[in-house]
Formats: structure tokens, sequence, C-alpha cells
């Protein structure tokens, strides 16, 4: 022991041996203290080493660092693709109601089944069940399998349990993806109001069309987690609430659009004309409560349509508006103080020559007053009126009743119909248009030109959608889905604001502009009530018991350039009731045959129309009705 | 020393068991959540579609067909109404308020 702590003392004591190598000479290790085995290694190199070695580890903390904190991305999207599921929350289209609530339009989940066909596997049992649920032939379905390698639907938008039943087969390749079925409980009576939608859920006519933007529901999005069993364990990160889209309260009374439908379809019918139009307006709050065409479809199955089915005639058609225009001219005659009622017109015989062109009457006579020109409908006496005013004034006029212009209804496809600038106009184009022609409207455009005599004097803005008398702004309507966060209650869409009044009982009515005084209107109804009276044209238009008033309308139809020979048009517009108008009611019968005229065609559709769209408003009859019920004072019965 | 070792010991096992097991609550709580969440989705497309049922049991064709050839009644016209206006109501008598059994 004594000997290696002489041997470690005198080892220290060599200058020339490095100090690391003395420290290294372990007390068992002799072969260092060889000088022959002495290391000859640089400081450098193990410092070299060293650094190397650092750098190395700095490399690697700045990858990690590179990985997980900095670029994290790419490793996070990765994991997350291995754990979490996106789950898309389906936002449902809005439904559309009438005024009263009742459903047009509103989606059902239907599942539609595909399939990948080289995927598929079915027993000879398993295919022939399947195609019995898909409502096909086999060989039907075989052939659509065969179409493509990769994705072929088998059938969209089948009933849930259909669904439930095919996934009960459990057949490898057969799928179903969620989607939703528009449904139109109203059928065929109100398909071109609301329209309908395509399979992909976007509006394709009516209003479908015009508020798709409205109607459409956003679809959300959220992130989970899944466990072994397919439960939801956990959600991650935010969730994007799926929007429902909004409902639509439309101003159509059903059950009125439904008469309405069904008169007109029973007129068509009767007399075998190609189409037919009927339009009620409610003359108080400027609504419309029906508007109905015949040819219609049923909007569930649209298989075998055409064009015809698919016009909305009373918005699209134009046709020149004959004598249903005569009582505006009157009307202007009077504001303007040219005439009264009771002025007295030489209509000398019913035949009038003006720049070489006869205009003639129907019903000969040689003086007539003012009232009984618009009852008689007499083309001399409307002419002598309105050849007193200057083109401007009978322009100003029918613009101002919305001739010429597109009713502001917001709905696909509504035409402006024609009315040349008065500066072209001349004499005798002045003296046709005063009796309805060389000028074009659509029936809903004549409709509205009536609600000035109806309004007392104003043009009242026209809406589909439901207005309210005590809603100025949009008001949230209740909540569908009120209990799942997820679903924003949806705005429903009102009527654009519009200025209400007060009528004569104190009801709230729309104001509009004003066109004629109050005064003119109440004797332009009394002189449309004769028309619909004794020695008018349009006696078939009277109800049992509403006071009616209104005009009928005959007119060859344009066939290129002329006239065709025996292809008709009749229509009828009127108002109810005369003494406290409410609505007004616009009839067409386009190329009917046999009787052809306004007043023996339109108009007892326009008196069904009436009598039972009052009936339904309940508004009491204003004419004495004789009583047909048996006992109105019966005894009381003892109990 | 030690005796504080051992309590912090105990106290972080308990916090450990305390976190799995809540972790393990709010997992089932949350597939409940979600089961009733999915529940009231199928209950409210089955109101719309009980809703839409309805409507298409009672449009005005249908009742007006059945009206008319199952119970053989005939439009109401103003000559078979009897007419009352609502200030004759206040005579009339609510049916609570007059006698009878």
């Amino acid at each position: 022991m004594s000997r290696l702590a002489d041997l470690l003392r005198r080892l220290r004591r060599r200058p020339s041996l490095p100090r690391r190598q003395s420290a290294a000479v372990m007390p068992t290790v002799r072969y260092a203290t060889s000088p022959l085995l002495a290391s000859r290694t640089p400081p450098w190199r193990v410092k070299f080493l060293l650094a190397l070695l650092g750098l190395g580890f700095v490399a690697l903390i700045g990858r990690a660092a590179w990985i997980q904190i900095i670029h994290n991305d790419f490793y996070l999207k990765q994991g997350a693709n291995r754990y979490e599921r996106r789950i898309e929350l389906p936002g449902a289209r809005g439904r559309i109601f009438d005024r009263h609530g009742e459903l047009l339009a509103t989606s059902i989940p239907a599942p539609s089944l595909w399939a990948i066909p080289k995927d598929f596997e079915a027993t000879p049992a398993q295919f022939k069940a399947l195609a019995g649920l898909l409502d096909m032939k086999p060989e039907t379905l075989r052939k659509r399998l065969a179409a493509s390698n990769n994705f072929v639907w088998l059938r969209r938008q089948v009933d849930e349990g259909v669904a439930r039943q095919v996934a009960e087969l459990k057949l490898k390749g057969v799928h179903d993806i969620k989607e939703a079925k528009r449904h139109y409980p109203e059928g065929e009576s109100a398909a071109h109001i609301v329209g309908f939608t395509n399979v992909e859920d976007a509006g394709q006519e009516g209003i479908e069309l015009a508020f798709q933007k409205q109607l459409v529901g956003r679809d959300g999005e959220r992130h989970v987690i899944k466990d072994r069993l397919g439960r939801v364990v956990e959600s991650v990160g935010d969730k994007i609430p799926a929007t429902d889209g909004q409902d639509i309260h439309l101003s159509i009374d059903a059950k009125v659009q439904f008469y309405a439908y069904q008169r007109i379809r029973d007129a068509v019918r009767e007399h075998k004309a190609k189409a037919g139009s009927v339009v009620v307006l409610d003359a108080k709050t400027g609504e419309v409560l029906a508007l109905a065409n015949v040819p219609s479809y049923s909007p569930s199955d649209r298989s075998k349509l055409t064009g015809a089915q698919l016009r909305n005639r009373a918005l699209t058609d134009t046709f020149e508006p004959g004598s249903t225009i005569k009582p505006l001219i009157a009307a202007w005659a009077l504001e303007s103080g040219r005439v009264r009622p009771d002025t007295v017109i030489q209509t000398s015989g019913g035949r009038f020559l003006l720049d070489g062109k006869t205009i003639s009457d129907t019903h000969r006579s040689d003086a007539l007053t003012v009232e009984q020109v618009i009852q008689k409908s007499s083309n001399v006496g409307v002419v002598k009126l309105a050849l007193q005013m200057q083109p401007r004034e009978m322009w100003e006029m029918f613009s101002a009743v919305g001739l010429g212009q597109k009713p502001p209804l917001g709905f696909p496809g509504v035409v402006t119909g024609r009315l040349r600038p008065h500066k072209s106009w001349r004499r005798i184009e002045q003296a046709t248009m005063s009796y309805g022609y060389g000028l074009s409207a659509s029936l809903f455009q004549l409709a509205q030109v009536y609600t000035i005599f109806a309004s007392d004097g104003e043009f009242i803005p026209m809406s589909l959608l439901k207005r309210d008398p005590h809603e100025t702004a949009p008001v949230r309507s209740p909540a569908i889905r009120t209990t799942d966060a997820s679903v924003v209650p949806p705005f429903s869409v009102v009527a654009s604001p519009v200025r209400w009044g007060e009528d004569v009982e104190g009801a709230p009515q729309v104001r509009g502009a004003r066109v004629i005084s109050p005064r003119t209107a109440q004797q332009m109804r009394k002189m449309l009530s004769m028309a619909t009276g004794d020695g008018g044209t349009g006696v078939r238009a009277q109800t049992m018991a509403y006071s009616v008033g209104g005009k009928s309308g005959t007119a060859r139809k344009q066939e290129g350039k002329g006239y065709a020979d025996s292809k008709y048009r009749a229509w009828f517009v009127g108002i109810a009731t005369i003494s406290d108008p409410r609505i007004v009611v616009a009839v067409m019968v386009d190329e009917p045959t046999g009787v052809y005229y306004g007043g023996a065609v339109a108009a007892p559709v326009f008196s069904q129309v009436v009598q039972q769209t009052l009936a339904r408003l309940g508004v009491v009859p204003d004419l004495a009705v004789q009583p047909d019920i048996a006992a109105m004072h019966d005894v009381e019965e003892s109990f | 020393m030690s005796r504080v070792n051992l309590v912090l010991l105990l106290a972080l096992m308990a916090s450990c068991f305390w976190l799995v097991q809540s972790s393990h609550e709010s997992r089932r709580v949350f597939v409940a959540l979600e089961r009733a969440q999915k529940q009231e989705r199928i209950l409210h497309e089955e109101r719309d579609r009980l809703q839409l049922d309805r409507r298409a049991q009672a449009t005005p064709l249908r009742v007006e067909k059945l009206a008319r050839d199952k119970l053989k009644m005939s439009a109401a016209t103003p000559a078979v109404t009897y007419y009352i206006s609502t200030a004759d109501m206040p005579t009339v008598p609510h049916p609570d308020a007059g006698g009878g059994p």
C-alpha cells in the first residue's frame, strides 16, 4: 500500500505528463504509466468531438421544437385524422306557410341509397328483396349496378322505413346518405305560387325560387372523438352550428286558394278552354289571397311536366285588357272635373268615325250618361271621354295604377306588360287605348288596377307575404328548436314595411299613393255595380248575398300580326262588396269554346269565388237574403 | 420529512383516482347528452312528419270530397246561414251559466 502511494506521488511530480492522463490512471491499470503508451492526442480534438456531440444535440432539440412547437400543423392534422370524426349538422330548409299557418311546403328527412358496385355482394334472394324494396325490377337494378364501378344512386329520397329495411339486409357495398325531401300537401291548387325544388334542394319555381336565399339552411359541423363502439365521447374544437332556413308566411289563404283553383278548373273544363287564371286580392291590406292557374301540376310528381302546366299565367301572360280599362278613363274624366256621372255623352248610334277608322258599339244608342257608358260598355262613349284628355294625362293615369310596370312581388317571371310612351301616341291609338287595345297587361295587373276603386282611390302596394299591422320590423318568430342550442332561432321573412292607416270602421288598412279622390272612387263603385246589375254586361257576376261590381272583357286573341278568327279570351275583374270593398277578384278564361263572352264565361266564376271568399272571411252579407232556413225561431228544446 | 412525503404521495394518488373517475364520469354524461340530443332530433323529425301527415289529411280537397261523398254535406250559402252580430252576443246565455242538470 505504501508502495502504491509512493508511486502515485512520483507520478504527480513528473511535469511532462499531461494532467488528464494522470487523472485517468487508475490504481489497477498499470500500462498508462508506460511512456510508450502515453496518448499524443491533441487537446483540440477532444474539444472538437465534444462540440460535434453538442451540435448534434442542439440539432435534435431544434428539430423536435420545429416539429412540436413551430411547424406542428401537419402532425396535428395527421393525429386528428386518426381519432377525430367530423359530423355534419344538417340545416333544414325553411318551411312555407299560408296566412293562417297551414303548411304549404316542408322538408322531411329522406335517405338516399347508393352503392359501390364493385363492392356489391348479395345472394339472389337478397337481390330480389332489394329490388322489391327499391320498387324496381331486378333487371333494372342489375343494369343500374352495371352502369359504373365506383358509384351509383340506387334510389334517391326514399322513406325512412324503406332505408331501414334495406339497412337490415346488411348488403356489402350499399350505403345511405341523409337528404331531405320537400313535400307539398296542398298539391296542385297552390303549385304555381309555392313552386318546387329540385332533388338538390334548390328552388326552381315560385316562392321556392324567389326566396331561395332565405329558405335555404346552412349546414354546420362539429368534430368529435368516438370510442370503440362508435359512440361520441368527446367533442373537439369549436362547433359550427347549423342554421335552419327561414320560414316564409305567405299572404295566401289555403282555403280561398283551393276554392279559386277548383272554380277555375271546373270552368275551364266546362267551356273546354285551354287555360284559366284567378287572382283574389285583399283590398284593405294589399295581400294576395289566392292566385290560381289551370292547367296546373302536382309538385310531388313532375315526371310528365309540360311548359303549359308550369306557366303562372296570371303573372306571366299579358293580353290587351279591353273593356276592363274603361272605368279608368271614366274615373279620370270625373276626377279632372270634365264630367259628372250623369253628364250625357252623344254616342251617335254607336258609331264614331275617327281619322278614317270606325269605332263601333255592340249595343246601339244615341246618348248615354257617363254611368251608362260604363254600364253598357260603350266604346264610343269612352273614346269621347278620352279624346277630351291629353295623351300625357291618360299615360300618367295608366302608370299610376301599375300598367306597364312590373308588380313588385319579387316573384320569378313577373311581366311588365306594354304601355308605350305617350309622346308616340297617335290620336286613333289614344282612342283605342281608352277601350283597352294597344296596351297589354297581366291578369294580376288588372286586378291591381281595380284596387283604386276598392280602397277609396289609393293604389296599394301588393304583397305575396303576409302583412301584419302591428309589425313594422322583422320580428323573431318562435324558435322551432329552442332546446337545441345549435340551432339559431330563425328570423321569419316579413313583407316590406308599408304605411298603415284605418278604414271607415277603424280596421287597419294599408295606405298607398292617391290616384283618385274617395268621392270619385265611390262614384266608380256605383258604376261598376250597375255594370253587373240589370242592363249591364256582367249580370252573371252577381252573388246571392253580397253586392258586387266589375267589368267583363272579351277579346279575339292576337296571333302573329293580326287577330285570330275564332280564338277568344274572356275575363272579368271586379270588387266586392260595393258598400265596403274587401276583395278584388280577377278571372280569365283562355280560348273557351261555344260561348266566349267574359260576361258568360268568366263572370260566373267571379261570382262563386266572391261568394265563398267573403263567407270564408266572415263578411256579413250586405244584400237582403231570402232565408232558406226552415224554422229560424223554433221553440227552445227543454232539457 | 418522510411523513410529509407520504401524505403528499397519498394526496397525489387520491387526486389521480379522482381525475380518472371524473373524466370517466364526464364521458359517460357526454354520451348520455349525445344520445338525448339525437333522440331530440329524431323526435323533431317525427313531429315534422306528423304535422305534414296531419296537413295532408286535412287539405281542403280531401275535406270537401269526404264531406260531399261520405257525409252528404253541401256548401253553405248565405240562404241557409243565420247571421248573428256580436252586438247580440251578451243576451245569449253562456252554456256554463245557464241552468240544466
